[in-house]
Formats: C-alpha cells, sequence, structure tokens
C-alpha cells in the first residue's frame, strides 16, 4: 500500500523531471560532452578532440580581456550592490510606515526589462546625455566623456546602471532579514547607549548574516551569468573591454558560429560560476559562525 | 524630561534619515522620468529642456510612431502567448512535483530534490548551445511551444523548491484524514491543496513570469522569424536599425516607454504582491 502510494506520488513529479531532463540537464551534459569533441550541432558524427576547443578558447589574445572584465565586474558590482542595499535598507526600516513608498519606488526599476534599461542608460551616458549635460551645467565640462566608448570608464558605467537596476530587489532581501531581529535587541542596545556605528557592526551585520550571504552568492551568479544588459548596453565594446564570458559563449555560438568554442566558453564559465559561488559559501558560512 | 529628550531625538534622527532617503529616492527616479517625459516631448526640446516637460512642447506623436514601428499589438500578444504558455506549464508541473515530493517521504524523491536544488543556479550559457541544436532537430525553433519548454525546464527547479517548501508546512493530517475519508492522491491534490496553493502560485508567477516577460535571450535565439518577436526582441532590433548612435531619440524614449507600459500597469496594482514574492522567494533560497 504505502509503496503503491509513493509510486503514484512519484508519477506526480515525472511530467516536470522529464521537461527538466530534456530540456535542461541533458543540453548541460551535452555540452561537456560535446566540448571535447568536433561536433558542430549539425553533423551526426562527432570525433574526440580532447582539450583542442579549451586550448583555442584560452589561447584567443582577447581571453584575457574578457576574463579580467568577468572578474572586474564582479568586483566592481557585488560589494558596491550590497554596501548601498543594506545601507538603504536599514533606512528603510529606521522610518516606520513611510518606508514601503520608498521600497516600491527603489524597487520598480527592478520590474523593468533589462533591454529598457539598458537603452535608458545608453542614452543617459551618450555624449548629448543627461549625465555629460549636466556636468557641463555645473562647470565641470572636463568631467563630460563618452562614458560606454572608453576602456577606463565602461565597466564602471555598466556596473553603476546594474546596480540601479537591481538595487531594490536586494534591498528587500535586507530588509526581510532586519524584520526577523528581535526589536528587544535594539532596545537593550540603546538603553547601554550603543552608538549607530557599533550598532551596524556589532549587531545589525552578524545578525542578519544570513541574509547577506544569500545577497552576496546570488548577485555574483547574477553579474556572471547577466547578458541582456551588456549586451544591448555595449555589446562588449570599445574592441573587447566590456566584453564578458557570458556574452562571449553567444557570440562564438551564433555570431561566429563556431560551436566548438561556444561549448567551450560555456563550460569554462559554469566551472567559473560553481567555483565562485562554493568558494563564497565556504568563507561566508564560516564567518557566520564566527560572527553568531 | 529625560525621555520628551529622547523622543525628541528619535524624531529628529527619523527626519533626517527620511530627508537623505527622499533625495536618494529622487535621483533613483530620475532615468525613470528622463524616460517619461522626453517620451512626449518634441524632438529638438529633448536635447535643450532633458528634464522639463513644458505644456507647449508636449506631444503624442513619439508614443504613436514607435507603437506602429514596434507593430506593438502583435508583439505583446506574442510575448503574452509565451508568458501564459510558460507559466502555464511551470505551475502546473511545478505544483504536482512538488506535491509529489512532499508527500511520498521517500528517499528516492529526497535525493532527486536535492538534485533539483543544487541545478537551480546553474547558468543557462551552459545549456543553450546543445539546446538550440536539439529544438532545431525537433521542430521547436520559432515555435511558441518550443520556448515555453524552454523556460519550463530552466525555472522548474527553483518552482519545485518553492513548491515543495511550501506544501511541506502544510500539516500532514490534513491529507490523512483526506486519505481515511477515501480521497485518492489526484483527489486531494485537486480538491485540497491545490486551492491552499494561491499565495506561493502568486509568488512563483512574479518571481519567475516578470524575468519571462522580459527576457531578451531566449527569444532571440529561438524565435528567428520576425513576426515571432516579443517586445522586448522587437525593440531592440528596432532601435539597431538606426545603429549605436541611435540618433533618433524620440523613437528611443516612445518604444522604451511603451514597452514598459504594461508591466508598470502591473506593478502599480500589484506593489505589494510583488514585494511580497520577492521576499517569499529569497527567504526561502
Amino acid at each position: 500500500m504505502a509503496k503503491r502510494r509513493r509510486f503514484s506520488c512519484f508519477l506526480f513529479t515525472l511530467p516536470a523531471l522529464l521537461v527538466i531532463l530534456v530540456f535542461f540537464l541533458s543540453p548541460m551534459l551535452r555540452s561537456l560532452q560535446y566540448s571535447l569533441t568536433d561536433w558542430d550541432g549539425i553533423a551526426r558524427e562527432a570525433k574526440w578532440v580532447g582539450l583542442k576547443n579549451f586550448i583555442w578558447v584560452i589561447a584567443e589574445s582577447s581571453f584575457r580581456q574578457v576574463f579580467i572584465n568577468t572578474f572586474y565586474l564582479i568586483v566592481l558590482y557585488v560589494p558596491v550592490l550590497n554596501m548601498i542595499a543594506l545601507l538603504l535598507a536599514i533606512a528603510v526600516y529606521n522610518v516606520g510606515k513611510v518606508g514601503n513608498v520608498y521600497k516600491s519606488i527603489l524597487f520598480f526599476p527592478n520590474v523593468l526589462s533589462m533591454t529598457v534599461v539598458a537603452f535608458i542608460w545608453k542614452i543617459i551616458y551618450s555624449y548629448d546625455g543627461i549625465l555629460n549635460q549636466f556636468f557641463r551645467a555645473i562647470g565641470l565640462e572636463v568631467l563630460a566623456q563618452d562614458w560606454l566608448g572608453q576602456p577606463g570608464t565602461v565597466l564602471p558605467a555598466m556596473s553603476v546602471s546594474i546596480i540601479w537596476f537591481a538595487i531594490g530587489y536586494y534591498l528587500l532581501i535586507y530588509l526581510a532579514g532586519l524584520y526577523a531581529v528581535p526589536v528587544e535587541i535594539y532596545e537593550s542596545a540603546e538603553v547601554e547607549g550603543v552608538n549607530p556605528v557599533q550598532k551596524l557592526f556589532r549587531i545589525t551585520i552578524p545578525l542578519i548574516a544570513p541574509s547577506i550571504t544569500i545577497n552576496i552568492i546570488l548577485s555574483t551568479i547574477g553579474i556572471i551569468t547577466l547578458f541582456d544588459l551588456p549586451f544591448v548596453l555595449t555589446r562588449g565594446g570599445p574592441g573587447y573591454m566590456s566584453e564578458t564570458m557570458a556574452l562571449r559563449v553567444y557570440s562564438y555560438a551564433f555570431v561566429t558560429l563556431q560551436t566548438g568554442y561556444a561549448l567551450a566558453m560555456a563550460v569554462i564559465l559554469g566551472i567559473f560560476a560553481i567555483i565562485i559561488t562554493v568558494l563564497q559559501l565556504q568563507f561566508l558560512r564560516r564567518r557566520e559562525e564566527v560572527l553568531l | 524630561m529625560s525621555k520628551r529628550k529622547l523622543l525628541s531625538y528619535q524624531s529628529r534622527r527619523k527626519l533626517i534619515i527620511n530627508l537623505v532617503m527622499l533625495i536618494i529616492t529622487l535621483a533613483l527616479l530620475m532615468p525613470l522620468w528622463y524616460v517619461l517625459n522626453n517620451a512626449f516631448k518634441v524632438e529638438p526640446e529633448i536635447v535643450r529642456r532633458p528634464l522639463v516637460l513644458r505644456p507647449q512642447d508636449f506631444t503624442m506623436d513619439n508614443v504613436i510612431r514607435a507603437f506602429r514601428a514596434l507593430k506593438y499589438p502583435t508583439r505583446f500578444l506574442n510575448s503574452s502567448v509565451i508568458l501564459v504558455l510558460s507559466c502555464f506549464f511551470l505551475i502546473t508541473m511545478g505544483s504536482a512535483a512538488g506535491y509529489g515530493i512532499a508527500l511520498a517521504n521517500s528517499r528516492f524523491l529526497n535525493r532527486i530534490y536535492t538534485i533539483l536544488v543544487a541545478i537551480i543556479t546553474l547558468p543557462f550559457q551552459l545549456a543553450m548551445v546543445p539546446l538550440i541544436f536539439m529544438l532545431k532537430a525537433m521542430g521547436l525553433i520559432n515555435s511558441y511551444l518550443g520556448i515555453a519548454l524552454v523556460y519550463t525546464g530552466w525555472f522548474l527547479p527553483f518552482v519545485i523548491f518553492l513548491y515543495t517548501g511550501f506544501i511541506r508546512t502544510i500539516p500532514k493530517e490534513l491529507e490523512e484524514s483526506a486519505r481515511v475519508d477515501g480521497c485518492s492522491l489526484l483527489q486531494g491534490y485537486w480538491h485540497i491543496y491545490l486551492p491552499l496553493l494561491k499565495s506561493i502560485t502568486g509568488t512563483v508567477l512574479i518571481l519567475r513570469g516578470v524575468p519571462i516577460w522580459n527576457d531578451l535571450l531566449v527569444p532571440m535565439i529561438t524565435l528567428t522569424r520576425s513576426t515571432l518577436a516579443t517586445l522586448p526582441l522587437k525593440l531592440y532590433s528596432f532601435i539597431g536599425q538606426y545603429g549605436a548612435a541611435m540618433t533618433r531619440w524620440n523613437l528611443v524614449f516612445g518604444g522604451t516607454f511603451v514597452v514598459s507600459l504594461p508591466i508598470l500597469v502591473v506593478f502599480l496594482a500589484l506593489q505589494r504582491l510583488f514585494i511580497r514574492g520577492v521576499v517569499a522567494g529569497a527567504v526561502k533560497g
């Protein structure tokens, strides 16, 4: 009887498992498998070529730049985003009911299409865009520049636009963490005369450590795999100065039609994402234990 | 006396925080205002007065021309069909799978569940290339069904994770007493559990429906026929026509505005649901 019931339960999961298997898991496994062959997507036969695709992709002169860009974007984006989101969440937490209004407004960009967000910022950053107009208006003509067209400014500028898009989402997660902290702790801290800075580092941050862990992991994976926004904003330019691994998988696969290299690049991206996540998780979990 | 002083300190602090927040919120709204007011402005004024909309400069031209150039009604319909079909699959398959996993209490299904949770964060790019070739071989390129199945396979692990977690919080006695009354597993799913899953289904719709509606990558690689393009895809290709410089700003502003309008309306109507959905999804994750 129990056995039959278990089997019926399994039948309930079957449609979902089949779709996941066919449309998600098996293509992934095939990426791993075919990245080691000369498969071009159409031919039935695929010859084993070992690490040839990987070597070719890594040896390409721009690979180093693409790798550095991906890494640099993580560094530009994750800490800044999380610090601002946390501070804003604390502010929203402290203002009471009005906080709901701020919360909604700050979250709104997150529901827009990244295509739209990219176009908005493309115009903001353009030569006659509002940003340069602002600098000219306040007499800082020297700061007016082609933000997306120069190697030095393109990634920070891109990072700002992504932060603008994402901030509300991370703010909401921090806020949920803050609401989970018992109010009594703050009250007794107030009585003891703890100053705001101590309160932040000694009470708030340790107590919402799980939210910090979630947010850092989510934002890192998000930026590594992000495609739409950089694609529309710069398409990797100028040159390769803002091209990321995620963009490169696309261009190998659908622009230059080099299937083998696309697969190798996708596998490198996947391994990179997994390694970074595992490292962060281990580090952050250990910090959580120390702090608590 | 000292209590009163404390209060005034508190309210003063609140005032300062409010002021700072007001400035930050307004700054963050600027890009949106930039689009909104310029979408309704005659072209020369866009550069001359980027943030002021004077009544004499008002025009509906940009919006109407963008609406026509985008072939808006068709794109809207395409986006809607893809959204509805994907969400239908995600909700039916996801809730059924969550129900099965939560009630079975079997080591096998629990192990599968662990695998599903582990693959939630795997990058889509890892599956992308073989997936496209497979869709081509199956005749599922340029097909609503094909693109919906891509989203379903990609997002189901997360959706199952949400449903399973939710169903596990429902007391087991409910299902047991239903079984005693002669209710089959299927009846239990349909009559007892499904009605209880409304709030988590709302969360699923917001957390996965919004990204599907807004997505550019998957439509771009699975819908090569231009008549099937979704709103974001059409917006992208339409503005691409005017080159990287995007010299026709009035059309860009008009286009981004009309494309964002549906989600803006839905967000304004369902703000609370959106915010609760994000929190519910993240706290579980």
